[in-house]
C-alpha cells in the first residue's frame, strides 16, 4: 500500500498519544469492599497500576478510643465482617492478654469451634464470590448454601446472623445451647458434601483453570517481605499459620494440617482455602469431642464479668457489680500488649494500650488484608485486564479490615 | 507532760504504711497521716474537716506490736471446710487507722495485711445487707463509696436471702434536703457537720444497729446555713438535695474549678455543669485550707444558678433588642463627646466583675480617655456569719479597691473608687455628662439611681445580668458571666483566685474585657486586648499577688486538693 502521502515526514503521522487510564472502582462490582484500582494500559496489558484503599474509613481505631474496653466488640465485627467471630475472639483474647486472664476450658474449645466456623464461612465466601465473578454463579449459590448452614449455627448460638457481637472480655456473651453440638455435628457433613460439589464444578472447567492457573503469582520470598499472612502466604509454600506457631486457646491439643501451595498464584490460593475448609471441619469436630458440656464459660472476677441479670435486678451487689463494669469499663491496668491470632485472611493483629481506665488509650489493628492488597500491584501489572478480577479475587480484601 | 530537762533529739516522726514510710505531726491519726501523703485508707465516717467517730469500720488497719512485744489476739472461730466445723484460731486485733494516733516508728499494714482485706470485706457486706436496689434512681451511683469499695474491697454476691430491713424514704428534713433512710449507713457525718460546721446540732441518730437512722429534733427543721454540706458529705446517697434530686447523672457532668460569687469569702467551688446543654448543674466546695477548708454555705451552693437566671444575653439600646454591632454604633453616638470634656466622664467599676474587667476598663478610662473619676457598684450589704458567709456580696471588691490604688498617681492616700451614692450627687451638682459603667447591681435605690443618670449625656453599661444599672443605661453591652470566661477574683483577705471557664456564653455575651476593648476601638482607641493574657500583661503585680504582706516566693502550697493556680503570672 502506498503512503498517503510521501511529502510528510515520518513522525507526523502519527497522532499524539498516551497511555490509557482505566479506573477500576471504586464501585466496579468485582471490586468487593471498594477499592480503586488505577490501570494503565497498553492494549489489554497492564504496564502500572495503582491500588488505592481508603474509600471504606469509618476510623475504627478512633471510634475505640470513645467507649470502654467492652463496647469494642461490636466495632471488631465489622473489621472482616466475613468472619465477625474471629475478630470478636481476637480482640478479647488481646484483652484477657493485658488482665492477665485466661478463660475457662469449655470456654476456649467453645472460642476454637465458633471460630473454626467462621473460618469456613470466610474462605466459603471468598472462593465462591471468586468463582463468580469469573462467570461461574452456581458455586456461588452453592457455597451460600453451605454458608447458610453455618449462620443457622451462629444465629441459634448468638441471636445474630452475621455480626454477632459475641466475645466478651473474659469469656461469651453466652454458653453454649443444648443444640450447639448436634447442629456443628448434622450441619459438617452438609456442609463438606456442598465443598466437594463445588470442587467438582470447577476444577475439572477449563476456562476456570485457564484463568487461575499461573495468573497472579507470588513468590515465597516476596510473599514474606510484603508481610503476607494466611492462605495468601501458604500458597506460596511458607507453612506459617498462627495456630500452629503460636499456639493459642486450645489449638495445641488439635491435630490439623498447614495446606501449602507450590507456585503462589490464583490456583493455589483457590485451593488452599478448599483445603483449610476441611482441616476446619477436621478441627471443628475434635473441638466438640473434647468440649465438656458443664462447667463456666466466663472468668470468676466481678471485675470483669457482668453477673446474672436476676441478681443485677434483685440484689444491690449485683447492681454495683452491673453499674461499675458498664458505666467505668473494665480496669485494664496499664500498659502495652501486641496479641494475634489466625484470622479468615491470616494473622489478625490487635496492639493494645491502656491507661489504666475503662477506656482504650489506643486500640492499632493489623489487618491481614492490608498486606495482602500491598502486593496486588506486583500481581497484575504486567497481566491483562480480565486477569485483574481472579487476581483481587483471590486476596480476599475486605474493606472493612482494611479500615486504613 | 512537761519535762524541765533539756529533751534529747525527738525520735523521727516516720510510720511506715505497707512498708513505705511517711512523716506525720504530732497528733496525727494513721488515716490523717496517709492522707497528706497521698495514701488511700478506705473510709466512710472519717472526714479531715470532722471530728472522729470511728464508727464505719471501714478503714481497720493491723499495726504491728513494737519489736519484741506480743501482738495483740483475739480468739476466733474460722469455718474449715474441710472439716466442715467451726475450729478455733487466733487472728491480731485491728485498731481504726482514723482513730489510732501515731506514734514514731509505728508500722502499719493496710493493703498489704490479708486480715485487713478480710475485715474490709465483712465491713462493707455489712454495710450492703439491707441496702436497697436504688443504683439505677440514685443520685449518688457513679460517685457512691459502696460502689467503689464494693468493687476494690468485697466482690462478693449477697449470701443474706431475707427480706431486707425498710426504713422510711424520701424524708423532706428541711427545704433543702431529702433523706432515704434504707440507703444510710448511719456514719454520722451529717450529723457532725451540722454541730461542728454549722454549730447547730439538730440533726442526731436514733435506734440502733439495723434499725439507726438520721433524724432531726422534735419542732425543727434541718435549716441551718449549711444544710448542703450535710448532702455533699453523705459517702452514699442517703441525704439528697432536693435541689438537684433527680436532675442530672454525675457521669455527665464535667466539673471546672470556680470561684463562688456569692459574697466576698471567695470560697473555692467545682461548678458541675453538662457540657451537651450548656446547663450547671451544682456547686461542690473544692478543698482550700486557706479559705473555705472543705465547706460552702447554702447560699453560694446555690449561687451557680445566677450563671444562667436573670442574664443580659443580648444587647440593649433605649432598652430594646440590638445586634451588638447596632449596639457599639450608638455607644459610640452616645459617648462622642467625651474626648473633649473628660473631666466630666464617670467610670463605674465593678466589684461583682473579675480583675480583668475592671483593669480593662480602668486602662479605657486612664490611659487613653483621662479621667478620673471612679465610682464602684455592687451588691447591699447581707447576712454574714462567722462561718464562711460574708457580708459583703461581691466576689471582688478588695480586686477593685487594690486596682485602683495600684494604678492610681500614687502619694500618701492610696486612691479609692468612690460609691455610687457619689456619683448621684455628682450628676445633680452637674459634675458628670458620660458614664461607662460595668456590672448590674447597684447598693443605691434604683429609682433615685435611675433619675439622677438620665441627666447625663451618654451612659453605657457592660453587664452580665439584669440589674439597676443596665436598666438605666441607654447602652448595654453584655458580658459573660463568671462561669463562662476566666477571671481573677481577690477576696476578702486579699487572696487573688483565678475561676476557670465552664460554660459557652449565652446569647452574644462576651467576656467584659474584650467588650471594654470593642469599645474603646469604637471610640477611636488602640484598645486591642485579643487574649486575657494580654490584659495580665499590663496589670500591676501588688493586684495579684497571692497573700498580701507576703514575698512572691516559689514556695510549694500548703496541700489541699485541686487548688486552682492562685496568681497569674504577671510578665
Amino acid at each position: 500500500m502506498e503512503p498517503l502521502d510521501e511529502e510528510l515526514e515520518e513522525s507526523a503521522l502519527e497522532l499524539p498519544s498516551e497511555p490509557m487510564q482505566l479506573n477500576m472502582g471504586p464501585s466496579h462490582p468485582a471490586m468487593h469492599g471498594t477499592v480503586r484500582i488505577v490501570l494503565e494500559l497498553s492494549g489489554e496489558t497492564i504496564t502500572k497500576a495503582d491500588v488505592q484503599i481508603g474509600y471504606l474509613h469509618r476510623g475504627f481505631e478512633k471510634m475505640c478510643e470513645r467507649g470502654t474496653w467492652t463496647q469494642c466488640f461490636p466495632y471488631v465485627d465489622r473489621l472482616n465482617y466475613v468472619s465477625p467471630m474471629l475478630n470478636n475472639v481476637g480482640f478479647a483474647l488481646a484483652v484477657e492478654k493485658m488482665l492477665g486472664v485466661t478463660v475457662p476450658e469449655r470456654c476456649q474449645y467453645y472460642r476454637v469451634a465458633l471460630g473454626e466456623l467462621a473460618r469456613i464461612c470466610d474462605h466459603l465466601v471468598c472462593n465462591g464470590a471468586m468463582a463468580m465473578e469469573l462467570g461461574a454463579f452456581t458455586p456461588f449459590l452453592y457455597c451460600a448454601r453451605a454458608r447458610e448452614i453455618i449462620w443457622d449455627i451462629f444465629e441459634e448460638e448468638t441471636g445474630a446472623r452475621v455480626t454477632h457481637s459475641f466475645g466478651r472480655v473474659g469469656g461469651m456473651a453466652n454458653p453454649p445451647t443444648a443444640a450447639f453440638k448436634d447442629m456443628v455435628r448434622a450441619g459438617l457433613p452438609r456442609l463438606l458434601y456442598m465443598v466437594g460439589e463445588t470442587e467438582k464444578l470447577l476444577l475439572k472447567n477449563r476456562i476456570f483453570l485457564d484463568r487461575l492457573e499461573g495468573v497472579g503469582r507470588m513468590s515465597k520470598e516476596d510473599a514474606l517481605s510484603l508481610g503476607w499472612t494466611g492462605p495468601t502466604l501458604r500458597s506460596t509454600g511458607a507453612a506459617y499459620d498462627v495456630r500452629r506457631a503460636h499456639p493459642y486457646l486450645v489449638y495445641d491439643r488439635m491435630e490439623f494440617d498447614v495446606p501449602v501451595g507450590t507456585t503462589g498464584d490464583n490456583y493455589d490460593r483457590f485451593m488452599c482455602r478448599q483445603e483449610e475448609i476441611r482441616q476446619s471441619a477436621r478441627i471443628l469436630e475434635q473441638a466438640l469431642e473434647q468440649m465438656p458440656d458443664e462447667g463456666p464459660i466466663n472468668i470468676d472476677d466481678p471485675r470483669v464479668v457482668l453477673p446474672p441479670k436476676d441478681e443485677v435486678y434483685s440484689t444491690i451487689e449485683g447492681t454495683i457489680q452491673h453499674f461499675k463494669i458498664v458505666m467505668e469499663g473494665v480496669k485494664v491496668p496499664a500498659g502495652e500488649c501486641y496479641s494475634y491470632t489466625e484470622a479468615g485472611n491470616g494473622e489478625l493483629g490487635f496492639y493494645l494500650v491502656s491507661d489504666g481506665s475503662g477506656t482504650p488509650y489506643r486500640v492499632r489493628i493489623r489487618p491481614p488484608c492490608f498486606a495482602a492488597v500491598a502486593g496486588l500491584q506486583q500481581l497484575i501489572e504486567g497481566a491483562m485486564i480480565p486477569d485483574v478480577v481472579p487476581t483481587f479475587g483471590s486476596m480476599n480484601m475486605i474493606g472493612g479490615e482494611c479500615d486504613h | 507532760m512537761s519535762n524541765p530537762e533539756p529533751t534529747p533529739p525527738p525520735p523521727p516522726s516516720t510510720i511506715k504504711i505497707d512498708g513505705r514510710e511517711i512523716p506525720f505531726e504530732k497528733g496525727d491519726t494513721i488515716i490523717r497521716a496517709a492522707h497528706k501523703a497521698g495514701i488511700d485508707i478506705p473510709h466512710y465516717c472519717w472526714h479531715p474537716g470532722l471530728s472522729v467517730a470511728a464508727n464505719c469500720r471501714m478503714c481497720l488497719v493491723e499495726v504491728l506490736p513494737p519489736p519484741g512485744r506480743p501482738a495483740m489476739q483475739l480468739d476466733i472461730l474460722r469455718w474449715d471446710p474441710e472439716k466442715k466445723e467451726y475450729v478455733p484460731q487466733k487472728k491480731p486485733k485491728l485498731l481504726p487507722a482514723c482513730q489510732q494516733a501515731c506514734a514514731p516508728g509505728m508500722e502499719v499494714l493496710s493493703e498489704s495485711s490479708p486480715n485487713v482485706d478480710e475485715a474490709r470485706g465483712a465491713v462493707q457486706e455489712l454495710l450492703l445487707l439491707n441496702h436497697p436496689v436504688d443504683c439505677p434512681i440514685c443520685d449518688q451511683a457513679g460517685e457512691c463509696r459502696l460502689q467503689d469499695y464494693w468493687l476494690e474491697h468485697q466482690r462478693k454476691g449477697k449470701r443474706m436471702h431475707q427480706e431486707p430491713v425498710h426504713k422510711p424514704k424520701g424524708v423532706v428534713f428541711g427545704p433543702t434536703i431529702v433523706y432515704d433512710a434504707e440507703r444510710c449507713i448511719v456514719c454520722t457525718r451529717c450529723v457532725r457537720v451540722s454541730a461542728e460546721v454549722a454549730k447547730d446540732p439538730v440533726l442526731s441518730i436514733r435506734e440502733r444497729g439495723n434499725l439507726g437512722e438520721v433524724t432531726v429534733s422534735p419542732g425543727r427543721e434541718l435549716d441551718h446555713d449549711y444544710t448542703l454540706m450535710t448532702e455533699h458529705v453523705c459517702p452514699v446517697g442517703a441525704l439528697t438535695s432536693s435541689d438537684f434530686r433527680f436532675k442530672a447523672r454525675v457521669w455527665f457532668l464535667r466539673s471546672a474549678r470556680t470561684i463562688c460569687q456569692g459574697c466576698a469569702t471567695g470560697c473555692n467551688a467545682f461548678l458541675d455543669y453538662d457540657p451537651r446543654n450548656n446547663t450547671p448543674y451544682r456547686h461542690r466546695p473544692r478543698d482550700n485550707e486557706e479559705v473555705n477548708k472543705y465547706w460552702m454555705c447554702d447560699e453560694g451552693m446555690l449561687s451557680y444558678k445566677h450563671a444562667t437566671q436573670h442574664r443580659q444575653t443580648g444587647a440593649l439600646v433605649g432598652g430594646e433588642d440590638a445586634s451588638l454591632a447596632d449596639a457599639m454604633r450608638a455607644a459610640k453616638e452616645q459617648l462622642q463627646g467625651l474626648k473633649d470634656d473628660p473631666e466630666r466622664v464617670a467610670i463605674i467599676l465593678s466589684a461583682q466583675h473579675s480583675v480583668e474587667d475592671n483593669f480593662a476598663l480602668l486602662t479605657l478610662a486612664r490611659t487613653y480617655i483621662g479621667a478620673s473619676s471612679f465610682f464602684v457598684s455592687g451588691k447591699p450589704l447581707g447576712r454574714g456569719d462567722a462561718i464562711l458567709m460574708s457580708e459583703d456580696k461581691n466576689a471582688n471588691t478588695r480586686g477593685v479597691m487594690s486596682l485602683v490604688a495600684a494604678t492610681g498617681a500614687g502619694g500618701d492616700k492610696p486612691e479609692a473608687p468612690r460609691p455610687i451614692e457619689d456619683l448621684v450627687k455628682g450628676i445633680a451638682a452637674g459634675k458628670y455628662a458620660y458614664a461607662i459603667g460595668l456590672g448590674a447591681d447597684v447598693e443605691v435605690d434604683a429609682k433615685e439611681l435611675r433619675s439622677a443618670l438620665s441627666k447625663l449625656k451618654g451612659f453605657v453599661v457592660i453587664a452580665a445580668h439584669d440589674g439597676a444599672l443596665p436598666r438605666a443605661a441607654r447602652v448595654v453591652l453584655p458580658a459573660c458571666a463568671w462561669t463562662e470566661a476566666e477571671g481573677t477574683y481577690v477576696n476578702k483577705k486579699g487572696l487573688a483566685q483565678i475561676s476557670e471557664k465552664a460554660l459557652r456564653p449565652l446569647g452574644d455575651a462576651k467576656p467584659g474585657w474584650s467588650l471594654v476593648g470593642e469599645l474603646g476601638r469604637a471610640l477611636g482607641f488602640a484598645t486591642s486586648w485579643k487574649r486575657i493574657a494580654d490584659v495580665r500583661s499590663g496589670m500591676p503585680a501588688e493586684v495579684l499577688v497571692k497573700r498580701p504582706g507576703q514575698a512572691e516566693a516559689e514556695e510549694p502550697a500548703p496541700r489541699t486538693e485541686n487548688q486552682a493556680p492562685a496568681a497569674a503570672p504577671a510578665s
